[in-house]
């Protein structure tokens, strides 16, 4: 299939564009660098590859030299066979430096090229028109006006696309003056000519910065912000995850009365709805937090609190951009990973990447809630804006944050001088705010849940199963006589320190493979137990089960630290390409873990 | 006087770069705009010497310290 390749500066709409032309729902970003990989979508008959967006063809950091080179590789490569330039008609003369540079690739190898002059929308409101005809001639392009957003003249270029990628050949780029400046000078030269004012796009941008980077003011609204998504996470999911548990309750109850009673009913009410279904409950709060996150990233907010962020951050040896993993980390840890690819300097990265498990990812989500609606009451004060258990769980999320800091100071220390002197300085771009656009918004919140339900569903009901099979048997459903008792007594003395018993011990070391497996594995075994007693939450079973303080508070302790996915060591091995990083944060997160939570049962039992 | 030294809401031409930054830094700092004769306004400035923000033509940027200190400008405008 011949390719059209689309690229564009950060924050220009390119992001967008792509969804219109090809209806496949991807993130929309908006802060820099946030597309590290590169997209894929069918256009007509053919393949529209989206580039991360770079400023240049020269690389600064790893993510950018990714792109660049796979941008070259791809505009000499035989099946490419057009090449579209995103240009932002607000803000001309940058996104012209970069759309410049590759016009000249273009050219030298042969390809054909045309502009999307994109945001056209804003440009109108502001009052102005860019002559595109008069600007197609001093480029040697064709240049079309569009806006991605509003849809304007998006038709007209669809159509246009379609008709040059059947012959590219009638884009090849024309000789013209401005080709002969330098990339910096020509593009000025051209915005100088074609742009709009400036002041007037910036005022509405500077009067929200004056406030929202303000020192006191921005401080305040940040903490609220962020105070705001937590409470969030428990508040506004609460209706939600209640409809789902009483959902499975219903189904549990529907299932057990239609088929015969016996060793499969068992096996269905225990392992299906007791293992599988815990975890399900938990699925609305990862969809919040997506969802809130994706309105920080798409408002142009990230930044901001990139930039607020630098200074405390640079105490800990850590970059301003070390802010977007770490928060993007609390959905999942592994594209946090990925995100750390945007810090310009080499070992401020592998620290961020080595820290960010330690923030309360969605998969800790299903432990944490479980743990805390066992032991904390659901109060609320400040008339229901303040939740008890909202603000334990924002504690727990303050304690992994914590935990990350001072490791990095520590690892600051011990990480070799070498790759200090390749450090680059912190400069970043603060985009325009932008209204977040609510459709790629909403298929992202949906996606989110899918990915997770796909990828921890499996080995949930691996796990259930095999707990179950191990718990049932041999004494037919007696779980303290069963297989299972018999293996977690042996390793039982191990979690002794935490002062939890063997059915603890059980779920704490499978879920080494991936936390949430915890819930599932609780819920089955308590499911196998109470096989007599009407269906229940688990959280109730576990409260009635007796359950103490101490423990509840060492166990969440152990998890907030441990390093309980085997993807996230997996695309740490990936990311750093060395075993004593991924492997030597397992096993240190692990202990340090496991430490803090036995002394913590010793002071509070 | 660099970038750094700019008073909030004073604006600077940019005469050149100091001569110890590398060239790949260099070019790219060209790349985003900062270029001779171009005009620098300094927007904020954070407490605790953290970054500055600066606007420069279309665009608004966050820059640090070390970063600011290697931009020289001429004070030779009036501020806004």
């Amino acid at each position: 299939m011949q390719k059209i390749v689309l690229v564009g500066k950060p924050n220009s709409g390119k992001s967008l564009l792509f969804n219109q032309l090809t209806g496949l729902r991807q993130r929309v970003a908006n802060f820099p660098g946030v597309t590290v990989e590169l997209k894929s979508g069918k256009f007509d008959q053919y393949e529209l590859v989206d580039f991360p967006g770079t400023y240049s063809l020269q690389s600064m950091s790893q993510d950018e030299s990714i792109a660049v080179d796979q941008l070259q590789k791809a505009v000499e490569s035989e099946q490419t066979s057009l090449i579209v330039c995103n240009l932002d008609a607000t803000k001309l003369e940058r996104s012209l430096v970069f759309a410049l540079q590759v016009q000249a690739l273009a050219k030298t190898h042969n390809k054909g090229c045309i502009f999307a002059l994109n945001m056209m929308d804003e440009v109108a409101r502001l009052g102005f028109d860019i002559d595109t005809q008069a600007l197609s001639e001093k480029l040697g392009s064709k240049v079309f006006a569009i806006s991605a957003k509003t849809l304007i003249g998006i038709s007209e270029f669809t159509q246009a696309l379609k008709n040059i990628a059947a012959s590219p050949e009638t884009a090849k780029v024309k000789d013209t003056e401005v080709q002969a400046l330098c990339a910096v000078k020509a593009a000025s030269q051209l915005a100088r000519e074609f742009g709009i004012s400036q002041d007037i796009i910036l005022k509405k941008q500077n009067t929200l910065d004056s406030f929202l980077l303000n020192s006191v003011f921005g401080a305040l609204a940040f903490a609220a912000i962020m105070f705001f998504l937590f409470q969030s996470i428990f508040t506004w999911a609460a209706p939600l995850m209640d409809a789902v548990e009483s959902g499975i309750a219903w189904l549990a109850q529907l299932s057990t009365q239609m088929l015969p009673s016996g060793m499969f009913n068992d096996f269905v009410n225990d392992a299906i709805f007791g293992g599988v279904g815990a975890f399900l409950v938990f699925v609305p709060q990862i969809m919040v937090l997506t969802l809130i996150i994706g309105l920080l990233e798409d408002s142009g907010y990230l930044a901001r609190a990139a930039l607020i962020c630098h200074k405390p951050l640079s105490v800990f040896g850590l970059s301003g951009r070390s802010f977007i993993p770490y928060l993007s980390g609390h959905a999942c840890a592994i594209p946090a990973i990925m995100a750390a690819r945007t810090i310009e300097s080499p070992r401020k990265r592998l620290i961020t990447m080595m820290t960010v498990p330690l923030m309360s990812c969605s998969a800790r989500l299903p432990v944490y809630a479980l743990l805390i609606a066992v032991f904390v009451p659901n109060v609320s004060y400040l008339g229901g804006w303040v939740n008890l258990q909202g603000a334990v769980f924002f504690l727990l999320y303050f304690g992994g944050i914590l935990t990350a800091l001072i490791v990095s100071k520590v690892l600051n220390h011990y990480v070799d001088d070498a790759s200090n002197q390749s450090d680059l300085p912190f400069i970043l771009e603060l985009p325009s705010y932008r209204l977040p656009h609510w459709r790629p918004l909403f298929y992202k919140t949906l996606n989110s849940a899918v990915y997770f339900i796909k990828r921890a569903a499996p080995i949930i009901f691996t796990v259930s199963l095999v707990i179950w099979v191990l718990g049932y048997f041999p004494a037919n459903g007696d779980l303290q006589n069963s297989y299972l008792a018999m293996i977690g007594r042996v390793i039982e003395p191990v979690f002794s320190p935490l002062g939890v018993d063997w059915r603890y011990g059980v779920a704490i070391l499978v879920s080494f493979l991936a936390r949430e497996v915890f819930v599932g594995v609780l819920g089955t075994l308590f499911n196998i137990e109470n096989a007599d007693e009407n269906i229940t939450g688990l959280s109730e079973q576990i409260q009635a089960d007796g359950f103490t303080l101490a423990s509840g508070i060492a166990l969440l302790a152990f998890y907030v630290i441990a390093l309980q996915c085997v993807a996230t060591v997996a695309t740490l091995k990936g990311e750093t390409g060395k075993n004593r990083y991924s492997w030597g944060v397992f096993v240190a997160y692990g202990l340090l873990a496991y430490a803090l939570s036995a002394i913590l049962y010793a002071l509070l039992s | 006087m660099t970038i750094w030294d700019l008073p909030k809401h004073a604006k600077g031409q940019i005469t050149g770069l100091n001569a110890s930054v590398n060239s790949n830094l260099g070019q790219r700092l060209e790349e985003m705009g900062f270029v001779e004769g171009q005009i620098v306004q300094c927007m904020k400035r954070t407490p605790f010497k953290g970054p500055l923000v600066i606007q420069i033509q279309d665009c608004v940027y966050s820059l640090e310290k070390a970063l600011a200190e290697q931009i020289i400008v001429s004070a030779s405008l009036a501020s806004a």
